[in-house]
Order: structure tokens, then C-alpha cells, then sequence
């Protein structure tokens, strides 16, 4: 019941390899699984217990607490409005409505063409550039029916909207579930080299010794 | 004839009215709060209110009531919920007509009727089951039995009503039937509110 | 739990005014309790580590930087600290917590199982707020949710209290259950489609403190005002598991835990706890039965007959006969004032040594009387060293295997295997050796620092173990069967042998039947007497007491059958024995049975040897009767009778007492205490032990002060495995087709069937996959069946579990044999 591809299979025992105790790696590896396939499938959570030495229920358990892990089919792009005060104040209720009939899709699911998915977030700390939306947690400052309307249009036309989003961020809009567009890697040589909890005898390191 | 000094209260007596009743040929009007056998009451669909939750025969002074509860049949359940009593026994060669258990019931399912008058030859018939203290699932009426006495009327007075209010309720809805989805048979005016003087003095 | 290493700094704390002492390191809420204040608590379980999830038992604590609420579940108790639990701000704080759990808690009080004995519900009458402000609609799930075949979930019940998932993965190493999702929706649950398949599941009904988790057994069965209870002894496996007995109107409902300190802490395996539903089934065997007298060639018929009847078939067949010719085999389940007056008719008053307890599944009680005897509590004494030298504790003995892990886990103590398979203790032991079946000696002479003739990287490992040993000065053995292929004599030379190597060693022998450490003690195992001693020391004492006593040593049970297949034996007695399927060699059993004139049996089911009787004795069992039971540490605790047996069935004693009568006229006992004296005064080790105050023992029960014997054994030439030979090593699963799971709703269905496993290279070297169809071949039968790979299996042997559903693994073993080597034919 392999779930993750051959590469990813590879990263995944590097970043297992990387801690003393091997379930450390589990949030790690449920990135890995959701960037491969988009969310969290079963199969995924199978392996990842395989691989961390837990039983799956342990996976589910821990995944299921954090809100960015989905445990459902998200489309390419997941869009979160906020609804929160100071989004509310300016004007995120309009937005919401709009989203919804511009897309066709209630709050929560995904449009047929497995496109989008729209979510109502909770506060996302842009308070100051209320209101806003996200596509993939990138940022849509000041945002207007407008603006989302030229969003949807770039992401189904293959382009990057994020130029009408955050002044600074000009890449590609990823699709759902990519963590970096760079991956960390750390060679064996260089790993921090962490003794497992029970190795290790006396006083912990930063407590310096009283002569 | 000085013995008929002695006939002189007799004599005086006939033509008095008579204070006594010929009991069985004729009975006495019943107190209000009179308490008699058990019914077991059904919902209007038919349902059973017992749940066999056995606070009744917890509660019971005289342990005379014996409840097993089970998992309700999905397909055809008995009661709402997960669990039905399917034993229900009251012995009524034990019970006491306390009324404890009809406090007792979260769902009001056992009241009891005005009729107490039955006899029987032999234990067994003492032992009254679940099907026998059921009331009828269209019209709501206590079934009777061979050795029941009831007359006219009698089997009118079985709705729950015998419910005491609550001690720490509000006064203004004291002597108000409790509950709903009762199939009804029966219910009579509520009794007078205690506390509410007006009425009592008006009917006095 | 809290580790308590001294009570030399001992603290001393004040608790509502009044000054306490508590143990260093003690959780402030456990000091409060023993000292007489209880502080409510939901999440808080003394043999668990604390989570302090509910915050049901904040209380304020100053510990001199003023008061402030704490949860007193998380707080150890520290030197001048100040608690106050009936202060405004606790009182508010209680009161706040328990409106806040019962926000989502549904008031269905009337129809949760719990309801009558629920924490939820105690604690909200003693410490509520009384009213509820919330006025909205409550959470609702689907339910009840099956976790698994006896243990139903209701979600919207659950007071997340963490006590289910944290013993599942803490005490059980289980962890199938977990909280799922966050928030108000956070729920416990399984993983889709994985059920929470653990053998001790039945552990996180007893502990839940709300109504959330409930057993199908007693789903809806009464109401916890109904029952009844009674403290015994748990005699279904030799640990001997402290059990609280719940009746209602004469019908066992219920099986719970008690918290024995020195037993099994509150737990109990599935097995144990459902067990009960086998006593009431209406299979039982209700009163005495006997064989008509029919024509030749058709077959026997049991009639039922009264018990007079019944007792002169059985002295008829007794006197018929030469006391050698008659053999008594099983014994295990009976309560130990049972065992002696039935080993007192077969030895004292029938003059036979032919008794045997053990269905040769077990060891030599010479070997057993050698050996330095052990505790549970030493064995787990932190910091220790536990060797295995066979016999999964999982699989077999359930609650000592969760003391023993949390001995490895908490208690530091180090596990070393040296088992021919994996054992569900494997995974935590600090060496896990794969000892090749046959080679237990080798493996300790290895060990002991002698040449031996294993392989290289066996020897490497045991390097390595050998100095974990010499650092060590608490050193426990356990000891049991590797696998019911092999004579016994392999563990026992290899125990032998340890215990010449270290003298210190304690060993703790796992006998997993019954009672059967009380059977031994009584005396029901050839060339013993009660009181443990030999034939010749114990003939003294019991010549007042015993007409005859035999002289010379009898059958084991293996040499019964086998002396009764060359027709010398006449008699034979089943004390709630079923060697057809006990036995390892069912085919030797059959043909001794077709030999055997008169087979007598005493049982509470009819099971495939009780129906070959021809005189059934009809007995109670466990919760009928009253008497005692002796577990594996030679620990004596009382069983406590609860309801009546069945028609007109007996308590074995009883049956006992009433054929002493039928057999010598006037010899004593004749009642219980007259039993239960006798005992004392002819058994040494039972001296001082008054039988007829055994239910005075307190939960904890009284350890027998058991001497030892010196013992040599005969060295047994194990035979070099051949070439392309597969050797069999045969294992028990928790779950079998025994007659007591097969009578009980709850196990029945729980077996996992036959599963004969082999290493995946030798399979493909002899080119079988797992669909095909190969011939097993064995010294005197063979089977037809498929191989599952299981690289855990050494090479060169076969793994197969005893007693399952599919082929008969017992048609492969010959117990003539010292091992059993089998070859594979692919069809």
C-alpha cells in the first residue's frame, strides 16, 4: 500500500533519518503526503504510520488537529475569505456572496472542474489590509468583487495572479498543497546529529557546569 | 313492651337516609388523588414511553416492580431511542400504590388508574406483564382482565395526571398536565391548584 | 504512576488547614485522597501517567507565591505547600467545570449503561452547579459506534477525558483509539475500518468515567443498582486476576477488575472479563449422566441419572479393578480444597500415583520445585532484568504482560528474549533472540560462557546480554513452553542450567491453567504428595489421615495414555480435563480412549472427551462455588461463590466429599471445615493457612512461603534438524476454540484461525507462494494447507498457532518425539 512516488518515498526516509525518535517526523511527512497529492488521502496516512512507527489512527489523530492538513479532495487552488471583524467592517460579507455565485460553489466545497475550493477563514492577521482572501495562503490585500474576478481569471487562464496580490511576491501561483518552492535537504553529513531522548546522560548542554 | 323501648333507636333509624353503600352492587364515588393499578402509556404513534430504565423498580419501597431493559430492534423499535423495557412486571401482591415509581419515571410512561378492584385465585395473576399494564396503541385504554372489576367509567380515570408538580415550579402553572404526546384516553380537568385560594373558595 | 523511591524526605503539606505528609513526588490529588480529601477528577487514573485533561480537580494551591488554581492532578505535592479544596474560588471553579462538560453531555441518564455508577453523574450531584445556563442544541453522532466486537462508543458522551486513549497506548502498547479532529468537534474514534483490536479492550469500559464506552456483553443486561457483587478470584488463567463477580436474580452479568497492588492492578484481558457468558450457557451440563447399557457396535448414549446412581457406577468401576490400572488426568480448574480431597481419593483412598494436572503442556513439577520461586513484583522490581525463556506473556497470561511493559517501560527494568519466535513483548525487549526451537540449552550455556553450538550472530547478541547480566543483581527468569511441539525437558534443562549459572536468579514458571500451581501444591502430579514434598517424606504425615499412600511413582499423563494404548489402564478419571483438545497428540489420546473400559468425567460442558464418557459428574464452576485458588507466585486468594450452579450440579469438593463417603464409609472429612483442616494439618506449606477464612483474605492475598527441592534431570538428545526439514514450533493465541471462548458470545467469534507461517526465502527456495497448496508431513500424520510469509519466522521452521479453526496442526505432532521436524511436499 505504497502512496508516496518513488522520489518522494526517498525524501520521505531523509526526513524520518533526520530526528532520534522516529514519529517525529510525522507532521514533516503529512507536508509531504499533501503536497504529492493535494490532501490526505488514506493510503497516505497507512504509509506515514508504516514509516513513523505509529499505528494510522495516531496519523489521523495528529493530522486532524491542524486545520491547513485536509482531510477531503481540495481543487488546485484553495481560496479562503475572511469573515472576521475587520474584514467584515470593510466589506468581506459582499465579497463572500460573491465568491460564491461567481464560482457556483457553497462554502466548503469545490467547483466541478476540481478548480477551486472555497473556504470562510477566520482571522488571517491582515487586519490593516482588510478586506481579504487567499489563494493557496497567498494574500489578496483590500480585495473587491473586482479584483477576485481578475484573480479567476488569471488562475484559469494559467497565469500567475499573484502580482495583483502582495507588492512582493512574483512567482508562480503553486498549485494546493506545495509547502516551498524550495525543498530543504540536509546531508547525512551535516545532520544536526540529535542523540535519542534516553542516550542522553546528565545535565542538558545548555546548563553550564558550576565549578 | 318495655322491650320496645329497645326497637326505639331501630325504628328511629329506618326511615333515616342510609350511610353505608352495598359494596360490590354499588360503589362510592373515588377520591381525586386515589391511587389504583399501573398503566404503562404509549406515545401517539404508538410507541412505548418506557424506556426499561428501571428507576422504578429502584425506587420501589416494596421491590414489586421488575424492569429488564434491551436494545431496541431497529427495523421495528418498540420505544424512541436506543432501549425498551421488555420485561415489565408489577407483583401486585407486593405493591403498596405509594406512587413512588410514577415520580420516578423520566418519561411518564407509568401511571396509575383509579381501579383497584381485583382479585385473583392464584399467584401468577398477580403478577401483571408488560403486555397486560400496556394500554391499547389506537384508542389508549387500559386492557382489563378477567378478574377486573371496573364499572362505567372507571377506566376513564388512567391518564397521568396523579403527577405532583414540582415543589419549586412556578405557582401559575401548578395543576397543568405536564406533558404532551400522551394518546390521552382519559385526562380529566386538571385538579385545583392548591395555592390557588380564588378557585377552591368559589367551589366551596 | 507516580515513582515513590523513599519516604525519607517525606513533605509535609497542609490540606484545608490541616497538616499532611506526603511522599516525595506524590501527586498532590493522590496525597489528598489518602489523607481523606477526595478531590473530583475525571482524567486522573492512578496507573497511568497524568494529563491533566479535564480540570475537573483544580483546587488552590499556594506554594508561597499566593493561591492560585492548579490542577492537582499534574501538581506533585512540595514541601510547605498550602491546598485549599472548599474555597469560593475552587468551589467556582468546580462548579464551572462541570456546567462546561455537560454543555455537550446529553442528560440520557435513564438509558447509559453507566448511569447508577457513573463519576459524571456522582460528582455533578456533589459538586454541580445545579443549573445549566445553555439552552442550545446539544452535539449529536451516530450511535453507539462498534470500536470493536464487544466494546460499543457513544461520542456524544465522551467527557474527552483521555483515560481510554491513554491506556490503549500507554498500559496496552495498543494505540488504535485517538482523539480525532479539533475543538468543539474533537472526538474519540478508530481509524476507518481498523477496529481497536486489542486484547484488553474491555479495560477502557471499566475506566471511562462517563457512559461513553460500554461492553456489548452487559449492554442494557441491568442496572449497576441491580448487581450484586462479590471480590474473587479470576480462575481462568494462572495470574489469578483479582475480579469483582456482578449478579442479578442468580445470573452473572459482569466481570470487573480490582485494583490488586500486587496482581494485576485493576486490568483484565477480554478473555477474562467476558468469560462469564460461557458459565450461564444453557449448554451446561446440569446434572449426572451415564452410558446406557446398549447393544454392541452402536453407540454410547447418555442418559441422565441421579447422582447416588452415578456415585455406585463410579466405586463399581473403582473396585473392579487394580489401583495401578486407574489414572486421573486434569484438575487445574478446581479451587485448591478441591485438588487435595480429590488427590486424596486417587492416592489415599483408590492408592494410584497415575495423576497429572498437566496435559503435558507444561513442565515437570520436580523441575519447578528446584527453582528459586519469584513474585510478580520481583520479577517487575525496577531496574531489574527479566529473561524469557519462552511462552508469550500477550498471548498467554494477559495481565501479567501489562505489568511486565510497564516494567520495561517505566520501571527501566531490561527484557531479554530467548524465545524460538516473536512474543508481543518483542518489540520492547533490549535483546530480542531468535532462539532455533530445541537450542533453549545451548543458548544458556552460550550465555553462561560455555562453548555451545549456535550460530555466530546468536552468540554475538548473547555476548552483549551476558554483560547486561553481570551489572545486574536482580535477575527474574520466566519461564515457559517455547512451543507444544517440543517435550518440555528443552526449557527445563535450559532453566536447569541458569540457575546453576545464577544462583540469585528468581524464576516464575508460566503455567497458564487455571489453578494448576494449586494442583501441584496438592499434590494432584505423580510422585508428589500435598504440601509439595515426594512420596516417600509426605507418607508420614498422612498416614493418619490417608488408608494408603502409593510407593513408588506414577504415570504422566503423556506415559498414561500411551501405557492405556497397550491396555493397562482400566479407569480413567477426567477432573475437567479435555485431552482430545488439550492434548498435543490428539491421536494418541483417541486410541487410549477406545482402550479404556470406563472413562469418568468431571466437567461443567460436555466436550469432545466428556462425550466419550461413560459416567458424567456434573460440576460448578468459578462463580458457584467457594474456596481458593493459587496463581503462578504460589499467591492464595479466595473465589467467592455468586449464584447457583446449574440443575443439580456440584462444586468438584462436594462431589469429592460425597464419594469419600461412598468409598470408606467413616473416614473423614465429611464437611468443608473438616476438609479445610485436613489440609492444614497435612500439607506443610499450607500449615500455616486457615482454609475456612480464605474470604477474609484482603485483595492482595497471602504468598505460600514454598521451599525447594534439589533436582537432576536426564539430558534429552535433541536430533539434528535435516536437511530441507522444517521444524515445527506450534504457539497459543489468546483467542482459541477452547470449550469456555466457544460458550461465550463476546470471544467466540474472535479466534483468528489458522495462520501456518513460514520465512518467505524458504518458501521460495522450495518455489511456493502463498496460494499454493503444500503437503505437511509429519512423523505420524499429515496436513494439507497453505503457508502465510512471515519473514518474523526463523528459517527452517514452521509457525503454527494451537487450537484454531482449518487444519488440525495436532495431526504433525508426535509426542514421543523430543521435537517434531516436518517435510513440505508442494502439490
Amino acid at each position: 500500500m505504497a502512496f508516496f512516488n518513488e522520489e518522494n518515498e526517498e525524501i520521505a526516509k531523509e526526513i524520518v533519518g533526520r530526528y532520534p525518535v522516529a514519529r517525529s517526523a510525522l507532521i514533516p511527512l503529512l507536508h509531504l503526503a499533501q503536497e504529492q497529492e493535494g490532501w490526505i488521502t488514506k493510503p497516505a496516512m497507512e504509509q506515514i504510520a508504516e514509516l513513523t512507527d505509529t499505528t494510522s489512527v495516531e496519523v489521523l489523530g495528529t493530522g486532524t488537529f491542524y486545520e491547513m492538513f485536509k482531510f477531503h479532495p481540495v481543487g488546485k487552488y484553495l481560496i479562503k475569505v475572511c469573515t472576521n471583524i475587520s474584514c467584515q467592517l470593510l466589506g468581506a460579507d459582499e465579497l463572500f456572496e460573491h465568491v460564491k455565485t461567481a464560482l457556483d460553489v457553497e462554502e466548503g466545497s469545490t467547483t466541478e472542474d476540481g478548480l477551486f475550493t472555497f473556504e470562510e477563514a477566520e482571522c488571517v492577521a491582515a487586519c490593516t489590509e482588510a478586506p481579504c482572501f487567499t489563494v493557496n495562503y497567498r494574500y489578496f490585500h483590500r480585495a473587491t468583487p473586482e479584483l477576485f474576478d481578475e484573480v479567476v481569471v488569471d488562475l484559469k487562464a494559467g497565469e500567475s495572479p499573484l502580482s495583483k496580490g502582495c507588492a512582493d511576491d512574483q512567482g508562480v501561483m503553486p498549485k494546493h498543497g506545495t509547502l516551498s518552492r524550495v525543498r530543504q535537504q540536509i546531508p547525512k553529513t551535516r545532520s544536526a546529529g540529535i542523540k535519542h531522548p534516553e542516550e542522553i546522560k546528565g545535565p542538558p548542554s545548555w546548563i553550564e557546569e558550576v565549578v | 313492651m318495655s322491650y320496645l323501648k329497645g326497637f326505639l333507636v331501630t325504628f328511629r333509624q329506618i326511615f333515616q337516609k342510609r350511610v353505608t353503600t352495598p359494596y360490590p352492587s354499588q360503589k362510592r364515588a373515588k377520591p381525586e388523588r386515589l391511587h389504583g393499578r399501573h398503566v404503562l402509556g404509549r406515545y401517539e404513534d404508538g410507541m412505548e414511553k418506557c424506556i426499561g430504565c428501571e428507576l422504578c423498580a429502584g425506587v420501589c419501597p416494596a421491590n414489586c416492580i421488575y424492569v429488564r431493559g434491551a436494545d431496541n430492534p431497529i427495523e421495528n423499535p418498540v420505544s424512541p431511542g436506543e432501549r425498551y423495557g421488555f420485561v415489565y412486571e408489577i407483583n401486585y401482591l407486593r405493591c403498596i400504590h405509594c406512587d413512588l415509581c410514577v415520580e420516578a419515571c423520566p418519561t411518564g410512561a407509568i401511571t396509575e388508574s383509579k381501579m383497584f378492584e381485583f382479585s385473583f385465585t392464584n399467584r401468577n395473576d398477580a403478577i401483571y406483564t408488560r403486555e397486560e399494564l400496556l394500554v391499547d396503541s389506537e384508542s389508549g385504554k387500559p386492557k382489563q382482565l378477567p378478574w377486573e372489576d371496573w364499572r362505567e367509567g372507571e377506566d376513564l380515570n388512567t391518564s397521568g395526571w396523579l403527577r405532583a408538580t414540582s415543589p419549586n415550579g412556578d405557582a401559575s402553572y401548578e395543576g397543568q398536565i405536564a406533558w404532551s404526546g400522551d394518546l390521552g384516553y382519559g385526562i380529566r380537568k386538571a385538579e385545583i391548584g392548591q395555592s390557588d385560594t380564588e378557585t377552591l373558595e368559589e367551589e366551596q | 504512576m507516580t515513582d515513590i523511591t523513599s519516604a525519607e524526605t517525606a513533605v509535609s503539606i497542609t490540606v484545608d488547614g490541616k497538616k499532611v505528609t506526603a511522599k516525595p513526588g506524590e501527586l498532590l490529588i493522590d496525597a489528598c485522597e489518602r489523607n481523606g480529601t477526595y478531590i473530583p477528577r475525571f482524567c486522573h487514573h492512578s496507573r497511568m501517567q497524568p494529563v491533566g485533561m479535564c480540570r475537573m480537580c483544580l483546587v488552590e494551591i499556594d506554594t508561597g507565591r499566593g493561591p492560585a488554581l492548579q490542577p492537582s492532578c499534574m501538581i506533585e505535592c512540595s514541601n510547605e505547600m498550602v491546598v485549599d479544596t472548599q474555597s469560593k474560588k475552587t468551589i467556582k471553579a468546580q462548579e464551572g467545570v462541570l456546567e462546561f462538560l455537560l454543555i455537550n453531555h446529553p442528560l440520557d441518564c435513564p438509558i447509559c449503561d453507566k448511569g447508577g455508577e457513573c463519576p459524571l453523574q456522582d460528582q455533578t450531584m456533589a459538586f454541580g452547579p445545579g443549573e445549566s445556563r445553555f439552552i442550545e442544541e446539544k452535539r449529536t453522532y451516530r450511535k453507539p459506534i462498534p470500536v470493536n466486537e464487544n466494546v460499543f462508543l457513544d461520542r456524544e458522551r465522551c467527557v474527552l477525558c483521555d483515560r481510554c486513549t491513554r491506556f490503549a497506548d500507554q498500559v496496552a502498547g495498543d494505540s488504535l483509539i485517538h482523539f480525532i479532529d479539533r475543538g468543539n468537534k474533537t472526538q474519540v474514534n478508530t481509524y476507518p475500518d481498523q477496529p481497536f483490536s486489542s486484547y484488553f479492550s474491555g479495560n477502557t469500559v471499566q475506566i471511562c468515567p462517563v457512559g461513553a464506552l460500554t461492553a456489548a456483553p452487559f449492554r442494557f443486561k441491568a442496572r449497576p443498582w441491580d448487581l450484586t457483587e462479590v471480590e474473587s478470584t479470576s480462575t481462568f488463567d494462572s495470574v489469578g486476576n483479582r475480579i469483582s463477580v456482578q449478579e442479578s436474580r442468580d445470573r452473572v452479568l459482569r466481570f470487573t477488575g480490582v485494583d490488586s497492588d500486587s496482581v494485576n492492578w485493576g486490568w483484565l484481558t477480554d478473555k477474562e472479563r467476558f468469560i462469564f457468558e460461557a458459565y450461564s450457557n444453557e449448554n451446561r451440563l446440569s446434572g449426572p449422566l451415564t452410558t446406557n447399557e446398549v447393544a454392541e457396535g452402536s453407540q454410547k448414549h447418555a442418559v441422565a441419572t441421579s447422582w447416588s446412581e452415578a456415585y455406585e457406577k463410579f466405586v463399581k468401576a473403582i473396585n473392579e479393578t487394580t489401583p495401578e490400572r486407574i489414572a486421573v488426568i486434569g484438575g487445574s480448574r478446581l479451587t485448591n480444597e478441591a485438588q487435595y480431597i480429590w488427590s486424596k481419593i486417587a492416592k489415599g483412598i483408590i492408592g494410584t500415583d497415575n495423576v497429572d494436572a498437566q496435559l503435558d503442556d507444561g513442565f515437570s513439577p520436580e523441575v519447578l520445585l528446584s527453582l528459586n520461586p519469584s513474585t510478580i513484583d520481583k520479577t517487575c522490581k525496577p531496574g531489574g532484568v527479566i529473561i524469557l525463556l519462552g511462552a508469550d506473556p500477550k498471548e498467554e497470561l494477559g495481565a501479567l504482560y501489562l505489568r511486565l511493559r510497564h516494567a520495561i517501560l517505566q520501571d527501566q527494568c531490561k527484557l531479554i528474549e530467548l524465545t524460538p519466535t516473536k512474543t508481543g513483548l518483542s518489540q520492547l525487549a533490549t535483546h530480542s533472540i531468535r532462539v532455533p526451537p530445541g537450542k533453549t540449552l545451548e543458548a544458556v550455556k552460550a550465555l553462561s560462557g560455555e562453548p555451545s553450538e549456535l550460530e555466530d550472530d546468536i552468540l554475538k547478541e548473547l555476548t552483549k546480554v551476558q554483560k547486561i547480566i553481570k551489572n545486574n543483581d536482580s535477575i527474574s527468569v520466566l519461564l515457559g513452553r517455547t512451543s507444544l511441539a517440543e517435550t518440555s525437558s528443552i526449557v527445563e534443562e535450559g532453566a536447569i542450567k541458569l540457575q546453576e549459572y545464577l544462583p540469585k536468579a528468581s524464576f516464575l514458571p508460566l503455567l497458564r491453567r487455571g489453578n494448576i500451581n494449586g494442583a501441584i501444591d496438592m499434590g494432584l502430579s505423580p510422585g508428589l504428595l500435598p504440601g509439595r514434598c515426594d512420596l516417600e517424606e509426605g507418607s508420614d504425615k498422612l498416614q493418619n489421615y490417608w488408608p494408603t499412600c502409593p510407593t513408588h511413582k506414577g504415570f504422566k499423563t503423556k506415559e498414561m495414555f500411551e501405557a492405556a494404548t497397550d491396555g493397562q489402564i482400566d479407569v480413567l478419571i477426567l477432573l475437567a480435563a479435555d485431552p482430545i483438545m488439550d492434548f498435543p497428540d490428539s491421536q494418541l489420546v483417541q486410541e487410549a480412549l477406545d482402550r479404556i473400559e470406563t472413562v469418568i468425567a468431571v466437567d461443567i460442558f460436555a466436550t469432545d472427551s466428556v462425550l466419550q464418557a461413560d459416567i458424567v459428574l456434573a460440576a460448578a464452576t468459578a462463580t458457584e462455588i467457594e474456596g481458593s485458588f493459587t496463581n503462578l507466585e504460589g499467591r492464595i486468594s479466595p473465589i467467592r461463590k455468586s449464584v447457583t450452579p446449574p440443575g443439580t450440579a456440584r462444586p468438584d469438593w462436594m462431589i469429592a466429599l460425597d464419594l469419600v463417603q461412598y468409598l470408606v464409609p467413616n473416614l473423614g472429612p465429611s464437611t468443608f471445615k473438616e476438609l479445610c483442616e485436613e489440609i492444614s494439618l497435612v500439607s506443610g506449606i499450607h500449615k500455616d493457612f486457615d482454609f475456612s477464612k480464605v474470604e477474609q483474605i484482603d485483595k492482595e492475598g497471602v504468598v505460600l512461603n514454598r521451599g525447594k527441592n534439589k533436582t537432576q534431570t536426564s539430558l534429552i538428545k535433541i536430533p539434528k534438524q535435516k536437511a530441507n526439514s522444517f521444524r515445527l514450533v506450534v504457539t497459543r493465541s489468546m483467542y482459541d476454540k477452547g470449550v469456555l471462548s466457544a460458550h461465550s458470545s463476546a470471544l467466540k467469534g474472535l479466534a483468528p484461525g489458522s495462520r501456518i507461517k513460514a520465512n518467505p526465502k524458504d518458501m521460495e527456495k522450495l518455489g511456493i507462494t502463498s496460494d499454493s497448496t503444500v503437503r505437511l508431513i509429519g512423523l505420524k500424520g499429515e496436513i494439507q494447507t497453505r503457508l502465510t510469509p512471515d519473514p518474523e519466522t526463523t528459517r527452517g521452521t514452521i509457525h503454527a498457532l494451537w487450537n484454531q479453526d482449518g487444519p488440525d496442526i495436532r495431526k504433525l505432532i508426535d509426542s514421543s518425539l523430543p521435537v517434531n521436524d516436518l517435510k513440505i511436499e508442494k502439490i
